[in-house]
């Protein structure tokens, strides 16, 4: 027996030997972040390549740490980087003075030079950037002496400087990080102007991002953020319990990494407070008018606009945490105050909609028929979204009712996105890219194949609805675009190619005695500057 | 031994050329477009025909299959998986790290594993049919069937929130490593000290047992012998557990965010990062592969038969 009990313990003891021996040495992290001035939040991907002129990298770190020549806001184009600017009589020449005094995290100054190199840096890889508009009209950025520069573009274009301001690419990292004078190849470093900057970064474990003590406009309050990496749901969840976090937001896909029952009993906890912006998105879903199936017939579209139950989604699906949509973009866009038919969930006005249209119910049959098809469609939603589907199956029950019948297909999210640039769909769930972007982007993105070409191409006046789009983004008068957005909003609301649902937006846990907290223009950047704790 | 030992490391490189034909070509048989992906995992918002076209040739897959294969393969082996589709960083620059940290959990896991399985099962064995058998063989059952998932987060609540003696999550001193390693332990350990339960119990029976202690030999000394023939099923199951559990941390990983292989797959997964699937796949085959191989030879070594019956 003796034998067997060394052995026994001699495993024990060489068990002991290798978690001590793993440990490395290293010296324990405090528990407890709510000691100090330090928010801690649960991000479940990592901050990434923080390059801001590639699209890998996370946008809330990249917007603690990159600033753009412009911001938006509320009330409209505010200065940042640049403290004025002057645009020419043909709305074809941007001249920017720049703030002075600034510099970039490595101590190299911010100035005309340095726009233009990364102005440039853009340029020379606009294919991966050809989502933004702006970047196939800029012809040429001149530096006009050391704090003003030129930005010449082939026409006018008005949503420039909306653009400009976006978390990226227009924003700038410091030319000694350029590889070769390029940026799109990597870069060497991650130095920006912002009121942060990257002090460290544990690949998948943690990101430290420390406050810019010389910061143009203030050293911030919060001296230490740190991006921690844990998976969604309950490891987050009980991290924040325990403190090991103490923060957490909406992250730049829209996702929650907690639900609203966690988020709820940790308000409830008193250590935490829970804070909504006001709507940043439309949760839609888009029906392709180009596709073979009934969903090309606008009596189809119009049918399933009227048969999704909004109200009871917004209560049941996201426990009233999400205010329900009933046109593409919310009031309080930009140009989007535009009188349009509401059409109310009301099943009966569905059924004499396609009854009208011709679909018939045969005796004793479930599915209407027209010509010997029956009214059935699919819809794809994104498998990792738990309200997605949830959605989905609710709507499908009330389509039913209507004698519509909907295949429900869950699939990733990229997937989804190729389905909807080769327009091999019949119904789909998307969001529109929030605020710093409609309508404009969105709006925009209607010609674009990748986007809602084939969304949009089915519809009866197409040519009409492109002209007009192509219109709006070279007119230089805003009563004319009010005009133009007013016809474009109109046409797309009335050919029901997007069935809005809800009006999404950012939820915040933070800890009770944080002050400060509010929201930016774009649902993918957050305001940490302005956080201070009483 | 020699001979045997050059015979089962040759075989085995068949078998990973096959397993390495078959990652690549399933990858290709996705549906989508090698190149959109990329361009998707990078997160770009708008895809055009010019950047697709762009991606193709910078990535070679303009290639017809079989070079591209071999080509992969030909760097695969100076352990050169390429760059990853989302960050652009050589595959081996994150999943060599990953697969570091995954090594240092499954080894700690694998030692609690043996100490536990052995220590219990030789117990067991020993105690056969009385209460304190059953009850033990009972309890590992009722541990085992526990989901892991739930387990750890079960875990987690109860030592790191309520009675605050460790960390939630990560990889921050040793502390973190209990909780998972305990989890792993519970998971595992009830699968392996059965078959150790078993094989002594089968020893015991055998008659060299009876004639050792019919020639008067201390049971100290018979027992001490049955254990230790016991033991070499036990070296055959413990090789194989290395692999098993290197490949089956994704859960615990995931649950005490562990930046490990498991972690990276999921992410790599998710993100449809193909270099970096294909590279976790080889390597957790050729994990597989050299245990299987490493079992055989050290089972040879320590049982002259089974080399004469293979060669």
């Amino acid at each position: 027996m003796r034998r067997k009990n060394a052995a026994v313990l001699s495993s024990i003891i060489a068990v002991c030997v290798l978690l001590t021996a793993c440990s490395g040495g290293q010296a324990e992290r405090s528990g407890s972040p709510n000691n100090g001035q330090e928010l801690i939040y649960a991000t479940a991907k990592d901050i990434n390549d923080m390059n801001p002129h590639l699209y890998p990298g996370s946008m809330p770190a990249q917007g603690m740490v990159y600033e753009s020549l412009v911001e938006n806001t509320k009330e409209g184009i505010k200065p940042l980087l640049a403290e004025s600017w002057d645009i020419s009589e043909d709305g074809k020449v941007y001249t920017f003075h720049l703030r002075k005094n600034v510099t970039f995290h490595d101590g190299e100054p911010f100035n005309a030079e340095a726009v233009k190199l990364n102005i440039e840096a853009v340029q020379r890889n606009a294919e991966k950037h050809a989502w933004i508009k702006l970047s196939t009209k800029i012809v040429s950025c001149s530096v006009i002496d050391e704090d003003t520069v030129e930005l010449v573009l082939s026409e006018p274009y008005y949503p420039a400087l909306e653009e400009l301001s976006m978390t990226r690419p227009y924003v700038f990292l410091s030319p000694k990080d350029f590889k070769n004078g390029e940026t799109k190849d990597g870069v060497n470093g991650y130095h920006g102007t912002g009121p942060y900057k990257l002090a460290e970064h544990q690949t998948e474990q943690y990101a430290v991002f420390e406050a810019n003590d010389h910061y143009w406009g203030g050293a911030p309050a919060i001296k230490k953020i740190t991006a921690k990496v844990l998976p969604a749901g309950e490891t987050t969840f009980l991290a924040l319990q325990k403190g090991e976090v103490n923060f957490v937001f909406t992250d730049d896909r829209g996702t929650d990494s907690i639900d609203i029952e966690a988020m709820n009993s940790l308000a409830d906890s008193g250590d935490y407070q829970l804070v909504r912006s006001e709507p940043m998105n439309t949760k839609m879903i888009v029906a392709n008018s180009s596709a073979s199936s009934p969903v090309k017939e606008t009596a189809v579209r119009e049918a399933l606009w009227h048969a999704v139950d909004r109200e009871t989604i917004r209560k049941q699906i996201f426990s009233g945490t999400e205010s329900a949509a009933h046109t593409l973009f919310a009031p309080n866009v930009n140009y989007a105050k535009v009188d349009l038919a509401k059409r109310d969930f009301d099943l009966e006005k569905a059924k004499t909609i396609l009854e009208n249209a011709g679909w018939q119910l045969r005796d004793g049959g479930e599915i209407r028929m027209k010509d010997g098809a029956p009214l059935a469609m699919k819809l794809y939603y994104d498998v990792n979204s738990s309200s997605q589907k949830s959605q989905a199956e609710y709507i499908q029950s009330t389509a039913k009712q209507i004698g519509m019948q909907l295949e429900l297909i869950g699939e990733e999210s990229a997937s989804i996105a190729n389905r909807r640039s080769t327009g091999d769909y019949d119904l789909l769930f998307n969001q529109t890219w929030g605020l710093a972007y409609d309508p404009q982007s969105t709006i925009a993105a209607f010609t674009s194949e990748a986007s809602y070409l084939h969304t949009t191409s089915g519809i009866a006046n197409a040519e009409e609805l492109y002209e007009k789009i192509e219109q709006v983004m070279v007119s230089s008068d805003d009563e004319t675009r009010k005009a133009l957005y007013k016809d474009i909003l109109t046409i797309v609301h009335d050919e029901a190619v997007f069935i809005p649902i809800t009006n999404g937006s950012v939820t915040v846990v933070a800890p009770k005695g944080l002050k400060g907290i509010s929201f930016k223009q774009t649902q993918f950047e957050l305001p940490f500057e302005q956080m201070a704790f009483e | 031994m020699g001979l045997y030992m050059v015979k089962r490391i040759l075989q085995s490189i068949p078998l990973l050329l096959a397993v390495s034909f078959f990652t690549f070509a399933f990858i290709q048989l996705s549906p989508m477009d090698p190149a959109e992906v990329v361009l998707h995992a990078q997160g770009v918002p708008k895809i055009t025909d010019e950047l697709i076209a762009e991606t193709k040739t910078a990535l070679g897959m303009d290639q017809p299959f079989l070079v591209r294969y071999s080509n992969w393969l030909a760097s695969c082996l100076q352990f050169d998986f390429g760059s990853s589709y989302i960050t652009g960083k050589p595959v081996w620059s994150q999943l060599g790290p990953a697969l570091f940290n995954t090594i240092k959990l499954t080894v700690v896991s694998v030692a609690a594993i043996i100490a536990v399985s052995i220590g219990f099962g030789v117990y067991c064995a020993w105690r056969a049919g009385k209460m304190i058998d059953r009850s033990l063989r009972g309890l590992f059952f009722f541990l085992t069937s526990m989901p892991s998932y739930w387990l750890g987060t079960l875990m987690i609540w109860y030592f790191s929130v309520k009675l605050d003696l460790l960390p939630t999550s990560g990889m921050d001193s040793y502390r973190s490593y209990i909780l998972p390693v305990a989890l792993i332990t519970v998971s595992y350990a009830g699968i392996y000290f059965r078959i150790i339960r078993s094989s002594v119990l089968s020893n015991m029976n055998e008659d060299y047992a009876m004639y050792g202690r019919a020639c008067g030999l201390p049971e100290k000394k018979v027992r001490a012998r049955i254990v230790r023939n016991s033991l070499q099923v036990a070296v055959s199951v413990f090789c194989m557990a290395v692999p098993i559990i290197l490949g089956s941390t994704v859960v615990v990983e995931n649950i005490f965010a562990w930046p490990g292989l498991g972690t990276l797959s999921v992410n790599a997964i998710l993100g449809r990062d193909f270099p970096v699937i294909q590279a976790y796949v080889l390597v957790l085959a050729a994990a597989f592969v050299l245990f299987n191989t490493a079992s055989d030879i050290l089972n040879a070594a320590l049982n002259p038969k089974l080399r004469n019956d293979r060669s």
